[in-house]
């Protein structure tokens, strides 16, 4: 069961968004988001489905030709190019958060090209601001800006929703974050599954409906709970967060199991359920106004990196080239693990393509120092 | 380094080392505070509460002018900081955080009582807080909330229309920002905020503004340019970092009215020119030579920046009956309208042909991520409106990252093919 639970899982995170445009009708009540910082709850109550635009190694030869090099991830490209080539005609939205500049930029250009008459066949394009600032103005911000994103959404679905069925969303999502903290906790001390496996496993929970989610991962926690142990360098993925598991698997055809990534998408993203007992907008916004991107502050992105470390035996930092944020905390991360005394590689190829060879060289070598560190730790 | 033809630039530049000479006074002799601060904060809040403010921006150009970046940026990459990441708002971490790397202007920064930033990019924060904690001095950050309506022709509506830049929401958030951060200033400094004072500075501002909206209307009209590029720049950068104050109206009055006299008595920065060129981007501060460098050999001279005429668009405000309203209508747009389609693009077109612009060289700055965005909208406006343009792929603080004989070979090369066939 744990296999097939897993492969569904799997295909719930891996083919969204690669299915878009197929099937125009079934597009209709989708959402195209571009990072998990929009809350999946407000997508769900107003009567529409989140759908998470994703890197992976194929060209964008459409992108290409409005997006400047090097400043876009791959993710992005990928969901200007579906823009651009009419893929997302039929969806009822677009949502970026302003979770990195990149995805603001991304909102501007989208808006333009459709101005433009460049991207004739675009569906609306919404902003969706969160402010990071730990003040009474800019929570009252942060909910405001909820309220009008579900007011929005509510409108192109075309039915009025109300705060009960937000908070029907709230409590469904709660119970999908119960079962994905299983399967996370199936990867700490002694892993059961490989990154590769625990990411989409994990990443599912965004875009399957909440009860088939938490039934499927439950389904694989119990199965995977009996499964022997994975003996290998354990390792966390850090930097810029991944969206999908192919650093992963890279790092885990060198004899590693990834364990941890600082990442919505994975390990970060169900760690804590939302309450939404008084005033749901607020507790929506306070919980995604945690979630990893690239404005988090510095100083809670350290706490998450000193929490994820408990079971890492080294540190994977990706820091591709069109970062312009983590490669600044650098030097916080250096210090912080030669305290914790776990060594870490930096890598800077695109996440979602394969392995540069200096990259991989820096992974093996990684490797070689964890794996004598443990073998020194169990001598010792 | 080539020669100034403004009097007023000397003034500017003997102006900006004794007002720093002074500040390092003040805060070592006197005990004083001092603030650094990011150039799209409120300087204003800072001089209108007895607390001098220092650019984090100007105080870059200059180290970059004294062409001390190589070595601090060096000693940012040697500590793993990745080499494409921003290094305008960056360099100056970098004299903080690597002291003995280069030699730091005119004795280098005190360390502040405050640093302040907007967080506008994302990489502001990082910045700001690696610099708090080099100086270890605190940090105040202003929340940016973005924009998701962008109204067309912004520069019609900054004026007296300025309500309608900005969403009520993001408005009222900013305009509450500027009050905390008055709040702030007052529990540092021993000065008071008075509103009535507000009022009349950004009166003066507008003052100062006007003056450089009739020099910007002075050269745009001029039959040939009367005055470099970069002499506009030395000029605003210096008055603008004071904006208000007496010193400021009375340099931006002197620069003006030079320039008039300069172009009555039709004098000239190039004996023979042909092109019309305009600079879109920041400034390269590591070779401003390049400015000049195609005016003899091809009659090719830089008429527009951005500097000059962004004061006049970007700041004036009438209507002042809330102050820190308009203050904070200001405050949160600048982003958009430097590099956000369409404002970005919409404006750079607009100013081309005021000033009859011939051709346009755009800035991709290889390490100012956000910046270097929105670029390719700016080019193909520029294009569409019949100005062709040279992409300059350079570093503004970074001279390692700069081929100067390259670079000028490769203008050289587009005003021949493109420009003055
Ligand atoms: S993009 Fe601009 S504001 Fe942002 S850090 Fe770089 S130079 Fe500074
Ligand atoms: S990004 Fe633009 S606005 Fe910001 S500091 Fe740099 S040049 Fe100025």
């Amino acid at each position: 069961m744990s296999l097939g639970a897993i492969d569904e899982l799997r295909a719930g995170f891996e083919q969204p968004f690669w299915a878009l445009g197929r099937d125009v009708a079934s597009d209709g009540r989708t959402v195209v988001v571009s990072w998990p910082s929009v809350p999946v709850e407000l997508v769900r109550a107003a009567g529409l489905a989140p759908i998470f635009a994703r890197g992976r190694n194929a060209p964008t030869p459409t992108a290409h030709g409005v997006l400047e090099p090097d400043l876009f991830p791959n993710r992005l490209r990928q969901l200007v190019d579906a823009g651009l080539t009419g893929r997302l005609a039929g969806v009822a939205a677009v949502v970026l958060p302003r979770s990195s500049d990149p995805d603001y930029k991304c909102f501007l250009y989208l808006r333009e090209l459709a101005r433009l008459g460049t991207a004739a066949e675009l569906p609306p394009v919404l902003l969706f601001d969160l402010l990071h600032a730990d003040s009474p103005d800019a929570r009252a911000y942060n909910a405001d800006r909820a309220r009008s994103l579900y007011a929005d959404l509510a409108s192109l679905a075309g039915q009025p929703r109300g705060d009960d069925e937000l908070r029907g969303a709230v409590a469904s999502a709660n119970r999908a974050r119960t079962a994905a903290r299983r399967v996370q906790a199936l990867r700490a001390g002694a892993p059961r599954l490989s990154g590769v496996d625990a990411l989409p496993s994990l990443g599912a929970f965004l875009q399957l409906e909440p009860e088939r989610y938490a039934a499927l991962a439950d389904a694989a926690a119990d199965s995977l709970a009996h499964r022997a142990p994975l003996e290998a360098p354990r390792v966390l993925v850090a930097g810029e967060p991944v969206d999908g598991a192919a650093l992963h698997a890279a790092i885990e055809a060198e004899g590693a199991v990834v364990v941890a990534e600082l990442s919505p998408f994975g390990a970060c993203g169900t760690e804590t359920d939302i309450d939404s007992s008084g005033d749901p907008f607020a507790a929506l916004a306070a919980h995604y106004e945690r979630v990893i991107d690239a404005r988090l502050p510095v100083g809670a992105l350290m706490q998450r990196l000193d929490a994820a470390l408990v079971s890492a035996d080294a540190v994977v930092i990706s820091l591709p080239p069109d970062d312009a944020s983590f490669g600044w905390d650098y030097p916080r991360y250096r210090e912080l693990l030669a305290r914790h005394a776990v060594p870490h590689a930096v890598v800077h190829g695109d996440p979602a393509g394969s392995l540069t060879p200096s990259d991989r060289g820096r992974i093996q070598s990684l490797l070689d120092d964890a794996r004598a560190r443990r073998e020194a730790a169990r001598v010792y | 380094m080539s020669t100034k033809q403004f009097e007023s630039t000397l003034a500017a530049a003997a102006f900006q080392k004794q007002w720093f000479g002074e500040l390092r006074r003040r805060v070592f002799d006197e005990r004083r505070p001092y603030a650094l601060i990011q150039a799209d904060v409120p300087f204003e809040l800072f001089d209108l509460t007895d607390i001098p403010a220092v650019s984090n921006q100007w105080w870059s150009s200059i180290v970059a002018a004294k062409r001390q970046a190589p070595a601090f940026l060096s000693a940012m990459a040697a500590d793993g900081i990745p080499g494409p990441l921003c290094r305008y708002c960056s360099l100056g971490l970098a004299t903080t955080r690597y002291p003995k790397a280069g030699d730091a202007p005119w004795g280098g920064l005190p360390t502040p009582r405050l640093l302040c930033a907007r967080l506008t990019c994302d990489c502001i924060h990082r910045v700001f807080s690696l610099w708090a904690d080099a100086f270890g001095a605190e940090l105040y950050e202003i929340e940016h909330p973005a924009a998701s309506e962008l109204p067309p022709k912004w520069w019609e509506l900054t004026r007296h229309r300025w309500r309608e830049l900005i969403e009520p929401h993001r408005l009222d958030f900013v305009a509450g920002s500027l009050e905390r951060l008055i709040e702030k200033l007052e529990s540092i400094g021993e000065r008071r905020l008075d509103r009535a004072a507000l009022r009349e500075r950004l009166e003066r501002v507008n003052r100062q503004e006007e003056i450089f909206d009739a020099a910007r209307k002075l050269i745009a009209s001029a039959p040939v340019t009367p005055v470099r590029m970069t002499e506009q720049i030395a000029n605003v950068m210096a008055t603008q970092w004071v904006r208000g104050t007496d010193w400021a109206i009375a340099h931006a009055q002197h620069f003006h009215d030079e320039l008039r006299a300069r172009r009555l008595g039709r004098r000239r920065v190039c004996e023979n020119e042909k092109a019309r060129l305009m600079w879109v981007g920041a400034g390269l501060w590591h070779d401003t030579d390049f400015y000049s460098a195609f005016e003899k050999s091809h009659g090719a001279v830089f008429v527009w920046s951005m500097y000059l005429a962004f004061g006049p668009d970007a700041y004036i405000r009438y209507g002042l009956d809330d102050p820190l309203a308009a203050l904070a209508s200001r405050t949160a747009t600048f982003n958009e309208f430097l590099h956000n389609p369409p404002w970005a693009a919409e404006w750079t077109v607009a100013q081309a042909l005021e000033h009859r612009i011939d051709a346009a060289l755009v800035l991709h700055p290889k390490s100012m991520k956000p910046s270097a965005m929105g670029r390719f909208f700016i080019e193909r406006a520029l294009e569409r409106a019949g100005i062709p343009v040279l992409r300059v792929e350079a570093d503004v603080v970074d001279a390692l990252a700069w081929d100067p004989a390259a670079a000028r070979k490769a203008v050289a090369a587009f005003l021949e093919e493109r420009v003055l066939e």
